[in-house]
Formats: structure tokens, sequence, C-alpha cells
């Protein structure tokens, strides 16, 4: 007899009992509480709270929400492949990258808004838009696309068992899913630009000739970089999350074709980015670096960032994973296609980590040392209330949204 | 880069100052002499070196040898007022920094600061610094307020704008006087006027009669991070070649605590 | 300035192409209510999300295709392989007992189970047919349309409830409800088809139905028992006549959305 709840979600799959759901959901919320604690007491008390200071002004924050704004690219990637390059096959995940693209930019745009000193001043920067600054564009961007993302959710809730009694919802669903082509289309328009931006912080730093890079007009050749490693890292992370999410409810959620699909996808695109990347590095160490008046050896004789960081972020985290996830017989087999996918993640990380954190390390003056930063346990707080609302969303929309059309019918 | 006109009927100058490291005892005076004038607040019992707020931050430099030769010297760095590709006026999102034309002064807007701190990992000097508090003032000390200068609240960034308030009661001064240009010497930072040592000479690097102009093209004049392109209008100075040297190339260093 | 306007102006067209996205769809939609196309449109957006196995291609069931899903929402009128097929290969009469149930040969079938019939004054008298009786046998309540409402072809004809199960039953044609009668009668609506003519090209009909019926089961097998893996009925084994009883721990919410294509 189904109940309330049962009535709720959509037909003809299983879902846990309500007790379970609440087990699984309450540690989370647990997590979620703990973090606003963490969040809030920068707020009231103000970031002296963190252990960010005048040389790391950048710091756990700006490292994580790059890193997951580069993992939410599935979203407009996939979007784009199917709408737009018609790969019906992604038809199977659109939903659920829909979902954690929303869930990863949403929470960036939280944890930035902690972040700034002043954050009710986030219009200045509307109103006064400094156009040559990478920042205003990030901003733009990423305002305008949460605004996309989040238009692109709400056929994915209106479609709920109990949304879609109500004809009129059904009926705006409709004409705006046979305008979503457009939306993928400004989609990705916008992603191009932000996750280039993205790039562009840092390879615009003059001051810094370790992230310093040349490019093409004004835009640094990290701009290119960030845009194709956020194309390969987005199909890895709906792998790794597809799966993850299939093991936790102990059900099939997809063919069997569509996981490799995306391996393969992501493997072609992290291989043209580790050939460019190692291009640009050599470029870097042999001539911008130089020309800057600082050999790129120099970087690394600071421990514990060695060259072993470098080796790490384009052979073990790139080379490596590219190199299995092309290969037709390790992507049937899922321990191979699962480690790979997460190894390309950990490699968009490290590659954020390298930019953000090791920059603000490296000393620009002369006479200045390598300085080492660890979080305080507000801003982990704050990252961590992230990741819970990020699970708790997720969590709930798997629960009474069908994220995955698949499911049903592999459920018999 | 947001720039506001020249002041009409005035020829623009470029400030900038001759530093004297030779001369520079280290005393720290300047340090002091900016923080009154600019009220900065007194740092709070849990700020460090890395979180306390010097717009004028004197480092310590040494020549590395062992005793009996070890040897040491003092290198004030305030804001370089970069004057080519002002590495924070390009990445403010707000426009917040500004390149004065009219006196080549790099001004930050507190007031539209938002607290991203972009500008501060943008500068290669570390001359930019962020109130990680709320400004507080021992009670009794508010009475050493300068009333010239506005306070900054907590969350935005700040830096040496060469005591503004100073350039302004000067250009007062010479409008009562009934002129519209500056007389050398006229306007001072209060860090020039403190060193007991005379180590720091200010002025107006485009007039070539002034001094400032006539140390920098020195000889023994040089600036720091030249290579980075941003022209900065601090000069330094030294006959000490082991100086020049610390002050413009890297050593290899093992990790800071 | 130039790269100011440059850079504003990509971002305000940005901003204008998403609003005028929304804008666009919710004009559609609210035309698309005045058009009183909503139960179509309702039937449209839903069709995709039924499973795969549900979408059958009728001329899939009839072998004149190894495989071949529906990409038309069961609308036969709009689909021209099936003008085409139609028109070469006509059904043939087919018998009127279908694995021991009763499947009257002057019947059009819906994929929803209604049957329709037209009559000699005009109008079309509208039923459940012989499985979909089975699924909602002796419900607990059933909503028929006012006389003089409006039913529009794959919208919804009337409601059944079944053990929880929230059925609406899709109705075979567009038309005006002139009578309506019950499980009692053998029948549940007459209707006046809408401009006099009564299209049927879109139901099943003749030597499609065993076909088609052979696949229903097998889809009401596994939706009994989604963890069997037997397809097969057993030989001579006749459907109960109240199927919810004679299966009492099956989700029956599940097996009629299934059967009554209620995604």
């Amino acid at each position: 007899m189904p109940d309330v709840d049962t009535q709720r979600m959509p037909r003809g799959v299983r879902r846990s009992s309500p007790r379970q759901f609440l087990l699984w959901i309450l540690p989370w919320c647990a997590l979620l509480a703990f973090g606003l604690y963490g969040a809030g007491l920068c707020l009231v008390k103000g970031l002296n709270q963190t252990n960010m200071d005048n040389r790391f002004a950048f710091g756990l924050w700006i490292f994580l929400d790059l890193t997951v704004i580069a993992l939410g690219a599935g979203a407009f990637f996939t979007g784009f492949l199917l709408y737009i390059f018609k790969k019906n096959e992604l038809k199977a995940v659109i939903n659920s990258a829909v979902v954690i693209g929303f869930i990863c930019y949403s929470g960036a745009v939280a944890a930035l808004l902690v972040d700034v000193g002043q954050p009710l001043r986030f219009w200045f920067t509307f109103w006064h838009p400094n156009v040559h600054s990478m920042l205003t564009e990030v901003t733009f961007c990423i305002s305008c696309y949460l605004t996309v993302l989040f238009i692109e959710y709400i056929p994915i809730l209106l479609k709920n068992r109990k949304m879609r009694q109500v004809p009129s919802f059904l009926v705006f669903e409709f004409e705006l899913h046979k305008l979503m082509p457009v939306l993928a289309g400004v989609g990705t328009f916008l992603s191009f630009f932000h996750q280039g931006s993205l790039g562009g912080l840092y390879g615009v730093l003059r001051a810094r000739p370790f992230a310093f890079r040349e490019g093409f007009a004004i835009w640094p050749s990290t701009f290119f970089l960030f845009i194709l490693s956020a194309a390969a890292a987005g199909p890895a992370f709906i792998l790794l999350t597809t799966w993850l999410v299939s093991k936790i409810s102990r059900k099939p959620l997809v063919r069997p074709e569509v996981l490799p699909l995306l391996g393969r996808i992501s493997g072609i695109l992290l291989l043209a980015y580790i050939l460019l990347k190692a291009i640009d590095t050599l470029v870097w160490i042999n001539s911008t670096s130089p020309a800057r008046g600082f050999a790129a050896h120099q970087f690394y004789a600071w421990k514990p960032f060695g060259a072993w960081i470098l080796f790490v972020e384009i052979v073990a985290f790139g080379l490596l994973p590219a190199l299995i996830l092309l290969r037709r017989r390790l992507r049937q087999s899922t321990p191979w296609l699962v480690s790979a996918a997460g190894l390309v993640c950990l490699g968009i990380a490290t590659n954020r980590f390298v930019l953000t954190i090791q920059t603000l390390a490296l000393p620009t003056l002369p006479f200045d040392r390598f300085l080492t930063y660890l979080p305080s346990w507000q801003e982990t707080a704050t990252f961590l209330a992230v990741a819970a609302y990020g699970v708790l969303v997720y969590s709930l929309s798997f629960r009474y949204l069908t994220l995955f059309p698949q499911e049903k019918d592999l459920s018999c | 880069m947001n720039t506001t006109s020249s002041r009409p009927g005035t020829k623009p100058a470029r400030y900038g100052m001759a530093v004297d490291l030779d001369r520079c005892t280290g005393c720290g005076a300047c340090m002091i002499a900016c923080a009154v004038e600019n009220n900065v607040a007194p740092a709070g019992p849990d700020a460090t070196p890395r979180t306390g707020i010097t717009w004028m931050r004197v480092y310590q430099i040494s020549n590395g040898a062992p005793f009996p030769d070890s040897r040491a010297a003092f290198v004030p760095i305030l804001c370089q007022q970069c004057g080519k590709d002002t590495p924070c006026a390009a990445v403010c999102p707000q426009e917040a920094v500004e390149v004065d034309p009219a006196t080549g002064i790099v001004d930050q807007m507190p007031q539209r600061c938002l607290g991203c701190r972009y500008c501060m990992t943008a500068c290669p000097y570390h001359a930019r610094y962020f109130n990680w508090w709320d400004p507080r003032w021992p009670p009794g000390m508010e009475k050493t307020l300068n009333p010239d200068v506005a306070p900054r609240m907590r969350g935005v960034v700040e830096k040496c704008n060469f005591c503004h308030g100073r350039l302004h009661a000067a250009r007062d001064r010479a409008a009562a006087a009934g002129r519209r240009e500056l007389l050398p010497g006229e306007y001072v930072p209060a860090c020039v006027e403190a060193c007991p040592a005379g180590a720091m000479v200010f002025g107006d690097l485009d007039d070539a009669a002034s001094e400032v102009a006539r140390l920098a093209r020195d000889g023994h004049s040089f600036r720091i991070l030249e290579r980075l392109g941003t022209e900065p209008k601090i000069y330094y100075r030294t006959a000490r070649p082991w100086v020049r040297q610390a002050a413009t190339q890297q050593r290899k260093e093992t990790a800071n605590a | 300035m130039l790269s100011h306007i440059v850079f504003l102006g990509l971002f305000y067209s940005v901003l204008a192409v998403v609003s005028a996205t929304v804008g666009l769809s919710l004009f559609r939609a609210v035309q698309d209510f005045r058009a009183r196309r909503t139960e179509a449109i309702c039937w449209q957006a839903t069709f995709p999300d039924l499973p795969a196995r549900g979408r059958v291609c009728r001329h899939e069931l009839t072998g004149e295709f190894r495989h071949r899903t529906c990409d038309k929402a069961f609308d036969c009128r709009e689909c021209q392989t099936h003008a085409a097929l139609a028109a070469r290969h006509p059904p043939g009469p087919g018998e009127p007992d279908i694995f021991g149930l009763n499947f009257p040969l002057d019947r059009f079938y819906h994929r929803g189970h209604a049957w329709a019939h037209p009559e000699p004054d005009g109008t079309v008298t509208v039923g459940l047919d012989a499985l979909g009786a089975r699924l909602v046998a002796d419900p607990e309540a059933t909503e028929l349309p006012a006389v003089g409402a409006h039913i529009q072809t794959n919208g919804a004809a009337w409601h059944v409830r079944k053990r929880g199960a929230d059925v609406r039953v899709l109705s075979p044609l567009d038309g005006e409800v002139v009578a309506t009668g019950g499980s009692q009668h053998g029948w549940y609506l007459k209707v006046q088809p809408d401009g006099g003519r009564f299209d049927a090209r879109h139901l099943l009909r003749g030597a499609e139905i065993r076909p088609w019926i052979a696949r229903e089961t097998e889809r009401l097998q596994s939706a009994l028992d989604p963890t069997s893996q037997a397809l097969t009925m057993a030989d001579g084994g006749v459907l109960m006549d109240d199927l919810a009883t004679g299966h009492p721990e099956a989700d029956w919410d599940a097996v009629c959305s299934e059967m009554f294509l209620q995604p």
C-alpha cells in the first residue's frame, strides 16, 4: 500500500524504507549543522577564524572551489554532448549530471560568500565591473551559469510523481524541454568562459612567475588548459558518482555501455590535455619563467613541493589514467574504469592545488621565505558543510526524482 | 583600470621614493609613523606577523656569512606604486584600485573593496594587507586617531597610499597661498618625515631637478623585482654589492615553519 | 571602453537569451492551455519516461520489425512508417480467444487496454478490455467523467482505484461524453467523436491482438515478480478474474502503472 512517502517517489523503482533513509541522512545533517557553525563563526567573528593570512590570501576554500567547479563541469559537457552533439546514450546520466552541477556550483558560491571579507558587497562587481579582471569574468559567468543550472534543474523537479499530477507543471516542463538545446548551448558558452577564467586567474599574475603563463591575446595558456581539464574531469566525476550511487543503493542505474562511454570521452580529452599541458610546461621551463628572471627548477627546490609534484600531476594522475581509459579492454573492467576515473579527479584537484596553494607558498621577494599553511577547523568545517549539503540534495533528488531514467528498465 | 582625470591646469606628477639602504638602521620609526598617521589599529592578541597590518614593513637581510663576517641590512618595503600594468589594479573585480594619473599613486578604495583578496595574491611585494579583525583601539588610544584619515572596517584590503591625507592637506595649504602647484618638500609622507637617519627621499620623479629623480638615475640605485616589468617607483640605493645581490636575487632556503 | 561594451554586451545578451527561453516556454505553455492541448502534451511529456519495454512499436509486435521503439507516443495517426506498412500489410482477422481471454473481433484496442466500438448511431462505446478488467477487478472507486465532458486521445478517460493504485485509463479517441456506464454495464463511456468521424488508425485490431497480449502477459509476469527470470506462461493456464487478490505481495501501484502506461 503506497504511503505518503512512496507516493512521492518515482514509480517502478525501489527505494529504501523511510527509517533507513533517515538513518542515512541524519549524520549528513549533523555534519551540515557543524559546518554551518564553523561558517557562521567566520561570518560573525571575521576571517581571523581561518588560518589564511596576508601571504596565504587564498586557502583551502579557493582550492576546493576551483576543484568542485572543475568536477561539476560534467553538467555542461554532458549537456553539450547530448543536446548539441546528439550523443543520446548520455540521456542515462544527464539528470544526475545536472543535479551534481547544481550542487557543485551552488556550494562553491556559498563558500565564496563566506570567503570574501564583505559578502554583502557581492553586487559591487556587477555595478563596477573591471572588464580586464579575470575575477570579474568569473563572477558574471558563474552567476549566469548557476541560474542556467537552476533552470535545468526545474524540469527534473517538475517530473516528480506528485508534481507532474499538476497539468500546468507538465506542460511548462514540456515547453521548456523543447528549448533545452538553447540552454545547453548557453551553458556550454558560459562554462567555456568561466572554467577558462578560473585558470586565467593565476596565469595573469605577473607577480607569480610560477603561475604566470603567456598565451593568446589576453588569455594565458592556463585559460585553455583549465577548460580542457574541466571537460576531461566532468565525465570522469559523473562516472565515479554514478558508480558510487549504484553501489550505495545496490541497484544498477545505467546500462553497461554508459560508464565505459564516459570513460572513453574523459580519456580522449585527458590525453589531449596532458599533451598540451606538457608542451605548456616545457615552454614555461624554457622560455616564460627565465624571461621573468627565474629558472623553473628553482621553484621546485622548496620542500615539500619538489619536482615530484609535477610528475604526480602530469604522469601519475594524468597520463596514466588517460592511457587506462583509452584501452577498451580496461574500460570494460569496472575496477580499472572506476580507479582511472578517480585518478583523473585527483589529477584535476592536484592541478588546482598547485596553482593555488603551491603558488602562494613560494616566495616572490628575494629575501622572503617559503611559507606553510594548514586550514583551521572552521575552514574545514565550512567545506564539510558544502559536502554534506551536496550529499543531502543529491540523496533527496535520488529518492524522489528520476535521476537515472534507465533504472526502471534495469529493475527487472 | 579605472582612472580619474588629471587635475586641470597642473602638470601631472609621478611621486616616488629613494631609500638609502646604507643609511637605514632598521629602527622602525617609519613603521610606527605610518601606522599612527594612517589609523592602523594596534594588533590584537591573536595577530601574527602574517596577519598584522604594516603598510610599511622593514625586512632584515643578511649576507649569509658566518661570524665574524656576518652582516645585516634592512629593507623597508611599502607599496611600490607600480606604474605599468599595475598588478593589483588590473585584477580587482570591482575597480576598487585606481591609479591616479595626476600623482601616479595607486589608490585603494576600502569602501568599495569586497575583500576577495585577489589583489593580495597579485602583488609581488606583499604590500597589501587584509583586515582580518575589526579594528579596535584600547581605551584612551582613540585619542591618537588622525581625523584626516578614515579607518577601515573588517574584511577589506588596505595599503600604503603615500599618505593621501597629507597630499590633500598640502594642496589645501597651497590653494590657501594662491598656488596650484606644490612646492618641493611641501608634501611628504609620514615615513619619510619620521626617518631619523634621513634614509628616505620623496618627490616627483618626473621633476628632473628633484633630489629623488637625481638619486633614481644614480648607478647605485635599483628596484626590487624590476624584471617583472611593473615599473615600481621606489628606488633602493646601496654601495654594498652583497646588499644589492640579496635584494635582487633569490637564494635557496628551507621551508619556513 | 570597447572592452567594456563587448563584455557587458555579451553578459546582457546571455541574460536576454536565458530570460527569453524561460519566457517563451511560459508563453507557449499558456497558449497550450488556451488551445486545450494540455492532455495531449501531458501524455507526450511523460511517454519517454515509460520503460523501453512499454514503448514497443506495434510493428515489432507483429514481427515486421526485429526491434523498434515508438517515437510518436503511440499516436500512429502521425506516423509515416505505420501509414506505409498498414497500406501494404493490413492486419488479418485474428481470433476472439487469446490465452483464455475474450477479445471480441469487432472492437479496436488501445495500448492502454481500453477498447472502442463504433455504434451504428455514430457514437463510440468505450470499455476496459479483458486484461485491464482483471487488473482492476472490483475496484475501491471508479471516477467517470461527467456527461458533456471532453476526452482526448491518450488523455485520461476515467480513473479507477484498486488496492492503493490510482489508475487513469487512457482514452482511445477524441470526443464528448454522452453517456456513462460502469463495470456492471460492460462498457464505461459512450462518446460522440469529434468531427463526427472515428479515427481508429492508432488502435490495434485483428491479428495484432495475439502478439500484443502475449507481450503484455510477459510484462505483467515480470511486473508481478520483478526478481523472477521466467518469461513463459504456463500452457493452458488462464489469468484469474481478480489478479490483485491472487498476488497479495505485489506492489499493485507499480503493476498497474506498468500495464496502464502510467510512468
